[in-house]
């Protein structure tokens, strides 16, 4: 009985090396719990969508044969540390074809640097804190890196932070209060948005910069003192449950100015715990929950069915996680491998388009250049539009948008 | 304009500064008697607000929700004397200490194993929509806290003043020995103050639910205010919770407000170490005489 039982393990272990050397193994991460947790389950299981459509349709073409995709999932609950083990785990797999995943822009700092060590390919998604990418490039005191194995798809806070205070521009405001939450989001946000204010013109004053932990229920004191000051608009950046409570301390304080912020604003619970209070606040997305083009219907319709859900919890991440799926299987095709490196290489040159959800995606990375992060950066701002909240669904916010990403996908 | 915003900030201070008073109020209900205090207490809050909350979704109407987390709150507070403090006051020991950490620990984990680590709102009848007295907004869902908070401490404190039980309760916390020769069990009169602790913990949890959510995380920063204004107030003093509730709940708002938003915890803390320094018995405290 040992015996068989031993044989049987042994039989089991080499039937999956044999199948190992036709998988492409991906990891997925994210905070799969905790107050970041819609958009990390949403661009996991939007990547998953993806992976099981590529699986069921056989697998990667890579010579003769076709290699499905297994996933590898972890979930970094949003913290930091728990994020910097995950990455030693993952850049201690050999097999590894590359990485999925990362929401929290602190994570990205802490672990990504353990991948890049290994030449690990990984797309950060949907992470938008400026730093993760700038981490890597040229600055004042230090040269950046040479070789980048990190690419990020993603609506990057500088496009976002551009977007937020052009509309406070367009909307011909001249005071705003800046609120943003402790973390290294939020931070980097509020300098982004400092930053686009000084090169939009300066159009704007700053009357009131606050800050405001994770937890704090309470945001009386920030709000006062942005209304004290005269604020027209309040630019935020922070994540959902925070957000809900600075929304609903506009509401008593009456304070009926727009709220305009990163696009966590579309994070369900913010949607949820903001109730009304939530309704008009701005945020640019990539992607709206609307079937506006026969791809997005498929793509909605397949996600709602997989999940059973009516409402994506966060459908920017799911959409970019699908995408970013799509992205990675054509780079594996393009270089004929599971090889990471070489699938890096294949990233930073992809030759076919890959018809995404978001859009076509026309060679969105390029060779990295420590001096322009852009080229491992896959969104511009064209990739995004402002949405807006309206009865607890985020919606386009200008029509204008809507018909162009219509037109767009007919060509 | 300006005095406005003090108004309004030291009112939107005071109120969340009650709840604070009302976790407190949980810990001197316990201490009066065992001279031991659930330093988990905080989970009780958040567990009974978790259970409220399943109620509520299992279609309870809003009395019985309010009737059921109470006694869930209060079997949760015999749980913890059972569990945690017999035995170590039995021995004489403080090892009451680590076992409700560690009880409350448990408490947590559980929580995030039975409703995940989401924080999910709670639903109520009462308006969040801000009325205006004299230029101040408040909106009834606080009002009720304020309503809430005060109706159970004067109701806790009616039944130590006019109920035979309640004559128990304050004898042994005046004099253990002598209330056990007079024939008071210090045994039940402990469980019984565990029981109104937890429950206590429990009317925290419900009326502040609707405002900071439910979440496993929902009461850590509160209940470290809430230890601060217990030992700021005195450990024996009920009135003196109200009062330094209210007064460290609207010098938060003011500081945050004059100072900056990032020096929000600041005033509780140096409250505390001030306190300890210059008056370890607390404000309202009565010093106690330690025979040697």
């Amino acid at each position: 009985m040992k015996k068989t039982l031993l044989a049987t393990v042994l039989l089991g272990a080499v039937a999956q090396t044999a199948l190992a050397a036709d998988v492409v193994k991906i990891a997925l991460t994210g905070p799969f719990s905790g107050g970041s947790a819609p958009m990390g389950t949403s661009m996991r299981d939007g990547a998953k969508l993806a992976i099981s459509e590529i699986n069921l349709a056989g697998g990667i073409k890579v010579g003769s044969k076709k290699m499905k995709i297994e996933i590898v999932e972890r979930d970094d609950e949003g913290k930091n540390e728990r994020g910097a083990l995950i990455a030693q785990e993952l850049a201690a797999m050999d097999d590894l074809s590359g990485v999925i995943g990362t929401v929290n822009t602190g994570i990205a700092l802490s672990g990504d640097k353990h991948l890049q060590e290994k030449g690990i390919t990984k797309i950060i998604t949907p992470a938008a804190g400026s730093a993760s990418m700038t981490q890597w490039a040229n600055k004042a005191d230090k040269p950046g890196v040479k070789e980048l194995s990190i690419f990020r798809f993603a609506a990057h806070d500088g496009i976002q932070s551009a977007m937020v205070v052009e509309h406070a521009i367009n909307q011909k405001f001249s005071k705003v209060a800046i609120l943003h939450d402790a973390t290294n989001y939020g931070v980097s946000g509020r300098d982004d948005l400092l930053d686009q204010i000084k090169k939009q013109g300066n159009k704007l004053e700053v009357v009131a910069t606050e800050k405001f932990n994770i937890g704090d229920k309470d945001m009386t004191a920030q709000l006062l003192r942005a209304k004290a000051g005269g604020a027209q608009a309040i630019l935020i950046w922070g994540i959902g449950p925070e957000l809900a409570a600075v929304s609903n301390g506009m509401a008593k304080n009456e304070m009926k100015i727009p709220l305009v912020g990163g696009w966590t604003l579309s994070m369900s619970n913010y949607i949820d715990n903001a109730g009304k209070n939530g309704d008009g606040t701005l945020m640019p997305q990539t992607f709206i929950e609307e079937a506006i083009t026969p791809r997005a219907k498929s793509f909605i319709d397949g996600y709602h069915k997989a999940y059973n859900v009516t409402r994506i919890p966060s459908p920017v991440s799911a959409a970019q996680g699908y995408d970013a799926v799509y992205i990675f299987a054509a780079a594996v095709e393009q270089a004929q491998s599971e090889n990471t490196g070489k699938i890096k290489l294949a990233l930073e040159d992809l030759k076919k388009p890959v018809h995404g959800v978001i859009t076509t995606w026309q060679h969105p990375f390029s060779t990295w250049n420590p001096a322009n992060v852009e080229s491992h950066e896959a969104f511009r701002r064209s990739d995004t539009v402002m949405g807006m909240i309206s009865e607890g669904h985020v919606v386009f916010a200008n029509q204008a948008d809507r018909a162009r990403l219509i037109k767009n996908a007919s060509k | 304009m300006n005095t406005q915003i003090i108004a309004q900030m030291v009112v939107s201070g005071a109120l969340m500064g009650l709840v604070y008073a009302l976790i407190a109020y949980g810990f001197q209900l316990t201490y009066a008697t065992s001279k031991s205090i659930n330093f988990g207490q905080g989970e009780l809050v958040m567990l009974s607000a978790f259970f409220s909350l399943t109620l509520l979704n299992f279609g309870a109407p809003y009395w019985l929700m309010i009737i059921g987390g109470l006694l869930f709150g209060a079997a949760l507070g015999l749980l913890v004397e059972r569990a945690a403090v017999r035995l170590a006051l039995q021995q004489k020991s403080e090892g009451w200490i680590l076992l409700s950490i560690i009880l409350g620990l448990l408490g947590f984990s559980a929580a995030e194993n039975i409703w995940g680590r989401d924080d999910r709102p709670f639903p109520t009848p009462i308006s969040a929509d801000a009325l205006h007295v004299f230029g101040i907004n408040i909106t009834p869902l606080e009002i009720s806290v304020a309503i809430g908070v005060f109706a159970v401490m004067g109701l806790v404190e009616l039944f130590k003043r006019k109920t035979l039980l309640g004559k128990a309760f304050e004898a042994v916390a005046a004099d253990r020995d002598a209330a056990e020769l007079m024939g008071i069990s210090a045994t039940r009169t402990i469980m019984l103050s565990y029981g109104l602790s937890g429950m206590v913990a429990a009317m925290a949890g419900i009326l502040i639910a609707p405002i900071t959510t439910v979440g496993p995380t929902m009461a850590s920063a509160l209940i470290l205010k809430a230890f601060a204004v217990a030992v700021v107030a005195g450990l024996d003093s009920g009135f003196g919770v109200v009062l330094i509730g209210i007064f460290l709940g609207a010098l938060e708002s003011l500081t945050s407000f004059y100072v900056g938003s990032g020096w929000r915890e600041a005033p509780g803390l140096i409250l505390l170490i001030l306190a300890l320094a210059v008056r370890p018995n607390g404000v309202f405290g009565k010093a106690a005489i330690v025979k040697v």
